[in-house]
């Protein structure tokens, strides 16, 4: 009880709830995130089984019976007869899922590079860094295409589906974590040469220890507010691959996915089928980026 | 200074061979080139001879090592697509792209630093807080979706910009140039806008964090002990100061503007390098999609440099570590 | 000169070009024809446009039916060959005379190897020049539909052709006819710029009768269908080619546009693998392959609903298909131009029947870039599918990995689209119906091997028989066999929707090929 109240009233806490911005964007996210999550108890269907859904019902307007089979659908329903509404909760889970798991996948990639690289230095540095630069040069797409085009001639088909998606997480992932590990390298470039690293060295620490146990904490907060941004650039990322044709499996559409689909629709009339989605994907994006900023300015002790 | 240099081109080469080396060894994954070369009423024998004919059938180390005495003489090969001379037609398009991240990076960096400025000055204002969130609005969003949205609003609604492409062009020997004609300027307002939009919030936050940093600092407040104006000590002391990481950003920010005007040039059909290499990739034109990849490390790789050697000539701090971890 | 004089005659300048009205036609289509080369590619986008450039022998008109271009006239020569009767008077855009030389130049130009368009003569023997306006065609057996299938034979000049070095076309060179065109039809090359613009103008040294009021004509690529139609909506282009199918009814309504429906040739079918022992993919992958079975092919064709998908995908603009061919075409079999009946229940008993009642699992192969919405097509077929408790898994690739994994035979299923280069219904049966035979060139897009002996011994007799009522009743027979067997289950006619501004006038034609001369501008 003690610890909590320590906890609240701590200069993080105290900041956080004396931050109307902070506090909405994380209610927000909650509330998304949460929906994602237990997306099989709110949604009404369930847009990802092919035998549940009927052509006839496609295009229906929000709130409005469809023409033909006199179904009610709260946001419309898309192309192919799924209620929007529904594939928007499930499309979330696939969309915050790849955007997680990218840049979990990235920031564990690039922090350890970024680690090695600085501390270790010399041509260990030198190989990293220009992998780094190797990376840097390859647009996300090209290598999301790569990646898929490799996945796909090794992959059985019956598993295409979820590959699809760990493409994408390793494609976003394998773009993001340069700037991981160039923070990474350059925080740990500082640290190293200070008294406590060298008095480590000297009594004697493995180096692996040295990392993790003293300069690691100390390159936390720029690493935490990356990986926020990066989350917000994560799910926008998934969006774009999936416009460029590389994106989830149209039977399993994620949130860019059914932008996408969305898309081809905004001249036709049926708005719903972007607007939606569109949405739900600002409103994400656009609260990650908002906590993100926060974390920055109270993380930053300079600016305080 | 000079084995620093010497060893990083060199490093640098390397990295620039690896590049090609992955690239061609993967590009048997995107596709097969044949069925978009051959027609409806070709046999399998025709595809295997065009095949042979391409060298497709050799191993990708061969391929690779082709391409790159090829290239070594200047002769980037022709088009599978368009059986023309990759170099002709990448300098065909070269000059679209080039002057669409122009616009687009003048555009970041002029809004970008005076939005950041005035953020920084009026920090809690509710204009500047409006402004910051805002921004972070166009950045919540997938670029295509802007480029579309923008289209919808300004050229089919309210018919006031071009919704696709570069309008009329001027040749000037061997660019051609939309600067100069009337449709060629309005052209290029919202795909420049929608490209650069993401870099501006950046230097936008970037400009207010430095601004922030840099008021706070003691000369800053001595400079207003003195009396100084408010104006003179915002814009000659502070901004001077926060624009040194600014530059250094925006420098790499170039790099990623070209190599990210894919998306921007696929939605306006702006003929630039990246709609070709969209192209490059629908019809596996294996010739085109090399040089690009190559032209954009060659560019990522160049800018990495000079900016290395930058900081290593001006920060000896840096050398000083360099000696300590290689020593 | 004095001001006032200057001013005069500049406005009468700008008077004068307003008597002399100007019109710009602009258009866009989603792909760029990649040469001017007309013997270098054999692809829609090229032929299509490169027919306003140059001509053929003969030529197709706004309802399909082939007439006199460069020939006059043309007459059998018993059952050896064709003659043609050359049109005399005709010059090339540089003015050069265009005769029989020329025919007989781009007949070997055409017919090389180096060349895309060499299928075309493959029925021909030989090609003798009877004098400069006469020249023969001999065929090796008697070939009723010579004419009409080299209807995009187009003739270049001998002279300027080899004087520019590009006597033979050229697939991994540049030569002079990739960016440059000498022809003799309607309009002339201006301009062009691979992949962003290419400006045609009037010829006005041809030999045709003039209806259209163009005086330049400009091209432009575009790709993302809702950038094309932002273009057409804003005025920025008079016309696109295709405009999305969803967007039509919406783009009726909005003032200043207009919506030019038809009936494309290609039928849009799904395909099966009729020889494959097992099934590749899907849970049931290495278990025997059900579609063997006549009754399964048929369950399939019962449980797709097609009227649903003309419906909601494609927005009530096309028509169900029976067969191979469309309507349109000749030799198309009125005799069989019923399609399965939308059974769930029909399609469950076959399946029971077949040994299948609990259903079974499998690989559906689609393009997601190559077909009209041919990703939703496939994706509604799955659900269609899954209502008979057949479980597809779909796996949508674009067209440029698509064909590699047909040519492998990496599919329990497939949609294919076939729209008949001759408009004849021989046509898909040569290609698609016929056991392959790379020898003969025969099935060559018969990926699943569908093989009836019957179907194989018509085709010839099919191909050289000139009475027309016999052909047909051989045709019927084909469609029937093909019915009766579910070789493929046809299931639609691919729409064909343009969009233009209103005071255009213009002529579909339903091969997609959008001719300029019929344009007219108010």
């Amino acid at each position: 009880m003690e610890r909590i109240g320590r906890a609240w009233n701590s200069d993080f806490v105290w900041s956080f709830r004396h931050s109307p911005v902070a506090v909405v964007s994380l209610a927000l996210v909650l509330v998304l995130v949460l929906s994602a999550v237990f997306a099989p108890l709110i949604a009404p269907y369930d847009p990802f089984d092919p035998a549940s859904l009927n052509l006839m019902n496609g295009f229906s307007k929000p709130m409005e019976p469809n023409t033909f089979t006199g179904d009610v659908f709260w946001l419309g329903t898309d192309d192919q007869g799924r209620d929007v509404f529904s594939t928007i909760l499930y499309g979330m889970r696939i969309s915050l899922f790849v955007g997680f798991t990218a840049v979990l996948f990235a920031l564990i990639l690039g922090v350890s590079l970024g680690l090695i690289a600085g501390y270790v230095g010399g041509w260990t540095e030198t190989a990293i860094m220009r992998v780094a630069d190797v990376q840097l040069t390859f647009p996300a797409i090209l290598v999301a295409m790569l990646i898929f085009g490799i996945a796909k001639g090794i992959t059985p088909v019956h598993m295409r589906d979820e590959m699809a998606i760990w493409v994408l997480i390793i494609a976003i992932g394998l773009s993001d974590w340069v700037q991981f590990a160039r923070v990474v390298r350059g925080a740990t470039l500082v640290e190293k040469n200070k008294e406590y690293v060298q008095a480590a060295k000297l009594i004697g620490r493995k180096p692996g220890a040295i990392m993790l146990r003293h300069i690691l904490p100390n390159v936390l907060s720029p690493v935490l507010v990356i990986a926020t941004i990066s989350l917000a650039l994560a799910i926008i990322a998934e969006a774009t691959l999936s416009f460029l044709g590389v994106g989830a499996p149209p039977t399993q559409p994620s949130l860019g996915t059914l932008i996408c689909i969305g898309q081809g629709y905004l001249f036709s009339g049926e708005w719903w089928i972007i607007l939606y989605p569109s949405i739900t994907l600002l409103a994400l994006a656009l609260s990650v980026n908002l906590l993100g900023d926060w974390l920055r300015d109270t993380l930053n002790p300079k600016l305080r | 200074m000079l084995a620093y240099s010497i060893r990083r081109v060199v490093q640098s080469i390397v990295v620039l061979l690896v590049v090609g080396l992955v690239a061609f060894s993967m590009f048997r994954f995107v596709g097969d080139p044949i069925d978009n070369m051959l027609g409806q009423e070709r046999t399998d024998a025709d595809i295997e001879r065009l095949r042979g004919e391409l060298g497709l059938d050799r191993p990708f180390v061969v391929q690779y090592g082709r391409f790159l005495t090829n290239a070594a003489t200047g002769n980037l090969g022709v088009s599978y697509r368009q059986g023309r001379p990759v170099a002709s037609i990448l300098m065909e398009r070269a000059p679209a792209t080039l002057e669409l991240a122009a616009v687009s990076g003048l555009f970041a960096i002029v809004l970008g630093v005076a939005l950041g400025v005035f953020t920084a000055i009026r920090r809690n204002g509710i204009a500047a807080n409006l402004i910051m969130t805002i921004s972070l609005v166009g950045v919540s969003l997938p670029t295509f979706l802007i480029g579309i949205l923008l289209i919808y609003l300004f050229a089919v609604e309210l018919g006031w910009l071009p919704s696709f492409g570069r309008g009329d062009t001027v040749k000037l020997g061997g660019w051609s140039t939309g600067f100069l004609t009337s449709s060629g300027l309005k052209a290029l307002i919202l795909p420049s806008i929608t490209l650069g939009l993401y870099q501006m919030t950046l230097i936008m936050r970037l400009v207010r964090s430095e601004m922030l940093e840099v008021l706070r600092a003691e000369y800053i407040r001595f400079a207003r002990a003195r009396g100084l104006r408010e104006r003179a000590i915002n814009f000659h002391h502070a901004l001077k100061n926060t624009l040194v990481p600014v530059i250094t950003v925006t420098g790499l920010q170039l790099g990623s503007i070209i190599a990210f005007a894919i998306i921007t040039e696929t939605v306006f059909q702006w003929p630039g390098v990246g709609l070709l290499f969209i192209n490059a990739i629908q019809f596996v034109d294996i010739p085109v999609m090399a040089a690009y990849l190559m032209l954009i490390s060659v560019m990522f790789v160049g800018i990495n440099l000079i900016v290395d050697l930058l900081y290593f000539a001006i920060d000896p701090r840096l050398r000083v570590d360099r000696t300590v971890t290689e020593g | 000169m004095t001001v006032r004089k200057s001013m005069l005659l500049a406005l009468g300048l700008v008077l004068s070009c307003g008597v002399a009205q100007a019109n710009t036609f602009k258009w866009a289509s989603n792909t760029d024809p990649q040469t001017m080369d007309p013997h270098a590619v054999n692809s829609a986008p090229v032929l299509g446009f490169l027919n306003n450039v140059y001509e053929g022998l003969v030529r197709r008109n706004q309802t399909m039916v082939v007439e006199g271009a460069l020939a006059e006239s043309w007459e059998p020569l018993g059952d050896k060959g064709w003659r043609f009767n050359l049109r005399k008077g005709v010059k090339f855009h540089d003015g050069s005379d265009f005769n029989s030389e020329d025919v007989l130049f781009s007949y070997q130009r055409a017919s090389s190897e180096a060349a895309d368009t060499a299928s075309w003569f493959a029925p021909v023997s030989e090609v003798k020049v009877v004098d400069d306006y006469t020249i023969d065609f001999m065929t090796k057996v008697a070939n009723p539909l010579f004419p009409s299938s080299i209807a995009n034979f187009m003739i270049m000049d001998k002279g300027w052709t080899e004087g520019n070095g590009a006597a033979l076309p050229s697939k991994d060179k540049e030569n002079h006819a990739t960016l440059n065109a000498n022809g003799t039809a309607a309009f002339q090359l201006a301009e062009r710029q691979p992949g962003l613009k290419t400006v045609l103008t009037p010829y006005g040294g041809w030999w045709g009768k003039t209806e259209h009021n163009i005086t330049r004509a400009e091209f432009t690529p575009i790709q993302n269908s809702a950038t094309a139609v932002a273009a057409l909506l804003s005025g920025n282009v008079d016309m696109v080619n295709p405009a999305p199918i969803q967007d039509a009814a919406r783009l009726k309504q909005s003032g200043g546009v207009k919506v030019i429906e038809g009936i494309e040739a290609r039928v849009i079918m799904l395909g099966f693998p009729h020889q494959a022992d097992s099934l590749k993919f899907g849970t049931d992958a290495g278990k025997p392959n059900p579609f063997k079975d006549v009754r399964v092919r048929k369950a399939v064709a019962h449980a797709v609903n097609v009227d649903a998908i003309l419906q909601t995908i494609m927005r009530g603009n096309a028509q169900p298909a029976s067969q191979l061919v469309s309507p349109a075409m000749s030799g198309y079999s009125s005799a069989n131009a019923d399609r399965p009946a939308f059974d769930v229940a029909g399609s469950k008993a076959l399946l029971s029947e077949a040994g299948y009642a609990d259903g079974f699992s499998f690989g559906l192969k689609c393009p997601n870039d190559r077909y009209l919405n041919d990703e939703a097509v496939c994706q509604a077929v799955v659900s269609m599918l899954a209502q008979i408790g057949v479980k597809a898994e779909l796996d949508a690739m674009p067209v440029r990995t698509y064909w590699p994994e047909l040519r492998k035979d990496a599919y329990d299923m497939y949609l294919l689209g076939w729209s008949p280069g001759t408009f004849d219904a021989e046509h898909p049966i040569r290609f698609l119906a016929h056991t392959p035979n790379a020898e003969k060139k025969l099935g060559s897009w018969n990926f699943g091997d569908f093989s009836n002996s019957r179907i194989d011994e018509m085709l010839a007799p099919i191909q050289s028989e000139i009475d027309p009522a016999k052909r047909q009743a051989m045709l019927d027979e084909a469609a029937k066999i093909l019915q009766d067997q579910v070789a493929y289950v046809p299931l639609y006619v691919q729409p064909l929707v343009w969009g233009a501004r209103d005071n255009i006038e213009l002529t579909q034609r339903p091969d997609n090929f959008f001719i300029l001369r019929w344009v007219t501008v108010k």
